[in-house]
């Protein structure tokens, strides 16, 4: 009695090949499940492993009940008040880890690879990088090999020509895959939601700034957000991208305080738009970046007073913005509102501090010769104060106590742009200054291979704002008074070199060796194929999509089932062709020329039987037609030495081709 | 006339090789395809809800692997031819096999070729580039005649278990069975009826030769060989048989066995057959309406038996 295939026990290579490309498929979670799951898993997969060699180890029905239950115990006591889509993943990989105990049979193995496919896909939920795609893809050519290896009746036992034709059939499907990803309708809610979208422990700009709170920020390479320029990118020190505003200080952060009262947006431009659509990375917070000053708002958002752009909801997808800036403005009168909130002053305002303002003042007023319109000059007298006095710029700054303005100003004298840009901030307010601080990036690194800017985390930077009557809102960048390599250059820091506490930062010359430079190529054609990715996979909407159905002259939901039947059946045509072409029967040349003579003979009244060799068949036409010896023994021959002889001429085919079409009776 | 349904099927042609067109090819998912479009369903609704590109991407992709497979599948029977092979003669009672023979005239592999006869389990076989292979299928429960090799079914689940393809095939094979062999047949009998007719020995009564029976004195038989014994019993005149390892000829003949149902008769003669051939005796066969010439060996015995297995029947 033969015993039906699925109830075939697994080999020990099917079992060890199966269990490693699962494990491909799981591990990318192991970055953010609970360190229990990864154990349990990593448990299992271990006594499998054990079982691989001592059979009778695998667990009977009992214990992998209690199993199970202890498993889903961890999972209930790892996400007690929590239900959302983790508890979904972290119950899947206990799932796979418990499959694999189960793992016997043929029919485990395909719920298995059904498994692996669900995983890969999880993964997606957690990381949309390209670099994580390319390394899914690979896990399902893996899987896709076994289920090719699986549904041989025998195993090829030739590993790499399996994962060959598996990657052979994903590469056919591949323009399935583009056809449907264009053309599936897309929607703008979700289904259902299960928390997914409260992303955690995104990096990124926050309301609030206190002392090293920029500096945690820029030593995450992780990219903020890319600009495409429609004209040309502007100088580096022009590159101000503008975020959250802050207004109010208790003395150690600044916050934006209470909202302001909106009034109509207006200022003076000076000069032509620049034009450019910015890639903003999921941050998790609402604002939208965009360079000082800008001129138009995004849909859904809203621009506050103070020209901070505003979405109504928090980014959590990656969003593309058309935007519109004016490099030089006039922001015109200060409302009074907002005039008393920029002068706004801590309690822990210290002697010193009003000292050195008073400093300020003093000197303005002897450069401009007692003239009120004085402000200016004590902007100049702060920045020349900064510049002149022993500042050092640095990522390890000495930690500040209770007072970090004071202690930064007149002791520790080493910071980063937040104690820059705070302490002047405060020291403008106490010279009587209108005054803000600005958080937001600075500068950004041009791709040369995708034409954009890229601008990251480590990019972030707090400026200052004061208001100058006449000018209006006027930018300050006291860091640049001390460090101004910081506003020019790409900010690029070797952190491994930078440990020591207080040490000056040394900023990356563009030439520096060999290797930096080609680090710095690999990292920019990296980022270009992550900047496609983003443009053409992951920030492909609802909008890109109705814009493309635009173009076809479609409709939204009857334009996407048109488009996507005929798409579907233009490419299984093609396929189908394409498979049919490689496939067609090659008849031998020389075989044709016999079954041709074969034929004719036929035709004359000697008919070939089916088991009939080509000599007897020669000698019994010879016997009924003896007139035809001759012609006929020359092609039988030839035939003969072309088919099973050595010779296999060009010239003897052509031959034999003549003979049988000059052959008549 | 009766319901028959309208299914396409591969014929054989004039030379008896059943060509699987293009047409004719039936496909549908195993219920692994089906859990399988399951998992691409669930993969979409995630990456609806999410507005996942990339989870969007793996669902197309694991959907146009679903489609290309659908395509593979079906290319992997197209073109194939199936030849009649051998068809070995069985006893009724027997499983019968048909040897089926699967030409790939295509310059690729072509996995997991399988035949399956209705109520049977799949044979099956990877079949290798520009070849021809054999399987073959069994008839479990066979009865005397001509077992026709009824339609059967060519599939694949190549190349990724997801789909089967499929198409029957009617294939003119033909298995001869047997009767199932009987009973030994009676030594003795009426002189006209009987059923051996040893070719006397030419020596006399002594030597190695096994004696196995007596049979009635005839005109001509040699005075050694009778049985002085039953005739002095009054049993009348009786000559001794010998068997002898040299051959022997006689009639294996229906007559001889009255009072039998056909099917018992032949299964007797059947048989008497099998002994004679063990025994490599020159046997005959005598049935209404056939004689077949004593003879010995292989074929002979082939023939006689399909005399049996064919009696009544065409």
């Amino acid at each position: 009695m033969m015993i039906s295939a699925e109830e075939h026990r697994l080999t020990n290579q099917e079992s060890i090949i199966l269990i490693a490309v699962i494990c491909m498929a799981v591990v990318p979670h192991f970055t953010h499940t609970n360190i229990w799951i990864t154990l349990f898993f990593i448990a299992t997969l271990g006594y499998r492993m054990a079982a691989i060699l001592l059979p009778q180890l695998l667990p009977g029905k009992l214990l992998l009940f209690l199993i199970t239950i202890a498993a889903v115990g961890v999972v209930v006591v790892n996400h007690a008040q929590l239900v959302d889509w983790r508890v979904a993943v972290d119950l899947l990989i206990v799932m796979l880890g418990l499959k694999l105990l189960e793992l016997r049979k043929r029919r485990d193995l395909y719920i298995m690879l059904f498994l692996g496919y669900f995983t890969i896909a999880s993964n997606f939920l957690f990381n949309q990088g390209v670099l994580l795609a390319a390394y899914l893809f690979v896990v399902v050519v893996g899987l896709t090999a076994i289920l090719l290896e699986t549904s041989r009746s025998r195993s090829l036992q030739r590993p790499l020509k399996t994962v060959g034709l598996s990657l052979s059939l994903l590469l056919q499907a591949v323009p399935i895959m583009v056809a449907l990803f264009l053309f599936f309708p897309r929607l703008s809610a979700p289904l259902w939601s299960l928390g997914i979208d409260q992303q955690r422990g995104t990096t990124g700009l926050s309301d609030t700034v206190s002392p090293g709170s920029i500096s945690e920020l820029i030593r995450s390479r992780a990219v903020a957000f890319r600009v495409d320029f429609e004209g040309a990118v502007p100088a580096p020190e022009l590159r101000y991208w503008r975020g959250p505003v802050m207004w109010e200080s208790d003395g150690t952060s600044w916050t934006r305080g209470e909202p302001l009262l909106q009034r109509q947006m207006k200022y003076t431009a000076q000069g032509e738009p620049l034009d450019y659509s910015v890639t903003l990375e999921p941050s998790g917070s609402r604002w939208l970046l965009a360079l000082d000053l800008p001129d138009a708002t995004p849909p859904h958002a809203v621009m506050q007073p103070d020209f901070q752009l505003i979405a109504d909801k928090p980014v959590t997808q990656r969003l593309r913005y058309q935007m519109r800036s004016h490099l030089h403005y006039n922001t015109g009168d200060l409302p009074a509102s907002e005039r008393r909130r920029a002068l706004q002053l801590p309690a822990n305002i210290t002697s010193r501090m009003r000292e050195l303002a008073q400093r300020w003042e003093n000197e303005a007023q002897i450069q401009n010769h007692g003239r009120n319109e004085n402000h200016a000059a004590v902007v100049t007298g702060a920045l020349r104060f900064f510049r002149q006095q022993p500042f050092y710029y640095t990522l390890y700054p000495p930690l500040l106590f209770d007072n970090p303005v004071d202690e930064f100003l007149f002791e520790s004298r080493r910071g980063f742009c937040e104690h820059y840009a705070s302490s002047f901030v405060t020291m403008m307010r106490v010279a009587g200054i209108p005054a803000r601080l600005v958080t937001g990036y600075q500068g950004g690194e041009i791709n040369p291979l995708g034409g954009h800017l890229v601008v990251r985390q480590s990019d972030a930077h707090a400026w200052a704002e004061v208001w100058i009557s006449g000018a209006g809102w006027q930018r300050v960048d006291p860091t640049a008074a001390v460090a101004p390599e910081r506003v020019e250059r790409p900010f690029d820091i070797d952190f491994d070199d930078a440990g020591i506490v207080g040490s000056p930062i040394q900023f990356t010359l563009a030439q520096s060796g060999f290797l930096k430079r080609l680090a710095r190529q690999f990292r920019l054609g990296r980022d270009a194929v992550n900047a496609s990715w983003h443009r053409w996979v992951l920030g492909y909407s609802k909008q890109k999509q109705g814009r493309i159905m635009d173009q076809l002259g479609l409709g939204f939901a009857k334009g996407a089932a048109i488009a996507i039947v005929a798409s579907m059946l233009v490419l299984i045509f093609v396929i189908a062709a394409l498979l049919w072409y490689r496939g067609r029967e090659r008849v031998d040349p020389v075989q044709a020329d016999y079954l041709r003579f074969c034929s004719r003979m036929a035709r004359m009244g000697v008919v070939r039987l089916p088991y009939e060799g080509a000599d007897s068949y020669a000698q019994r036409i010879t016997e009924q037609r003896p007139d035809l010896k001759t012609a006929v023994d020359e092609i039988i021959r030839l035939y003969s030495s072309l088919r099973y002889g050595e010779a296999n001429d060009a010239h003897g085919k052509s031959e034999l081709h003549r003979l049988v079409r000059a052959f008549h009776a | 006339m009766a319901l028959s349904f309208p299914y396409r099927k591969c014929r054989a042609d004039k030379d008896g090789a059943a060509h699987v067109a293009v047409r004719k090819i039936y496909i549908f998912p195993t219920r692994y395809g089906l859990l399988y479009g399951l998992l691409v369903f669930l993969i979409l609704l995630i990456s609806v809800n999410y507005a996942n590109n990339p989870g969007f991407l793996l669902t197309f992709l694991l959907a146009g692997l679903g489609i290309v497979a659908m395509l593979h599948t079906w290319r992997n029977l197209v073109n194939l031819r199936l030849l009649t092979g051998r068809a070995a003669a069985v006893f009724a009672g027997q499983p019968a096999t048909y040897e089926i023979r699967v030409r790939n005239s295509r310059e690729s592999e072509r996995p997991n070729i399988r035949l399956r006869l209705p109520a049977h389990d799949d044979v099956e076989m990877d079949l290798p580039a520009a070849t021809t292979q054999s399987l073959t299928l069994h008839i479990g429960i066979t009865r005397r005649g001509r077992q026709p090799l009824p339609q059967f079914k060519l599939s694949t689940h190549y190349p990724l278990g997801l789909l089967r393809a499929w198409c029957y095939v009617e294939l003119e094979m033909h298995a001869v069975v047997y009767p199932a062999p009987g009973a030994a047949m009676p030594l003795t009998g009426d002189a006209d009826h009987h059923s051996l007719d040893y070719k006397e020995r030419s020596g006399g009564g002594s030597g190695a030769d096994d004696f196995i029976g007596l049979r009635q004195y005839r005109e001509g038989d040699a005075l050694q060989q009778i049985n002085w014994k039953t005739y002095a019993r009054e049993q009348g005149l009786h000559i001794n048989l010998f068997t002898v390892s040299s051959a022997r000829s006689y009639w294996l003949e229906w007559d001889s066995l009255p009072g039998m149902k056909t099917e018992e008769r032949l299964s007797t003669l059947c048989r008497g057959i099998l002994d004679a051939g063990e025994l490599q005796h020159e046997y005959g066969l005598r049935l209404p309406g056939v004689e077949i010439k004593p003879a010995s060996g292989e074929s002979h015995r082939h023939q006689c038996l399909t005399a049996l297995a064919l009696f009544g029947k065409e």
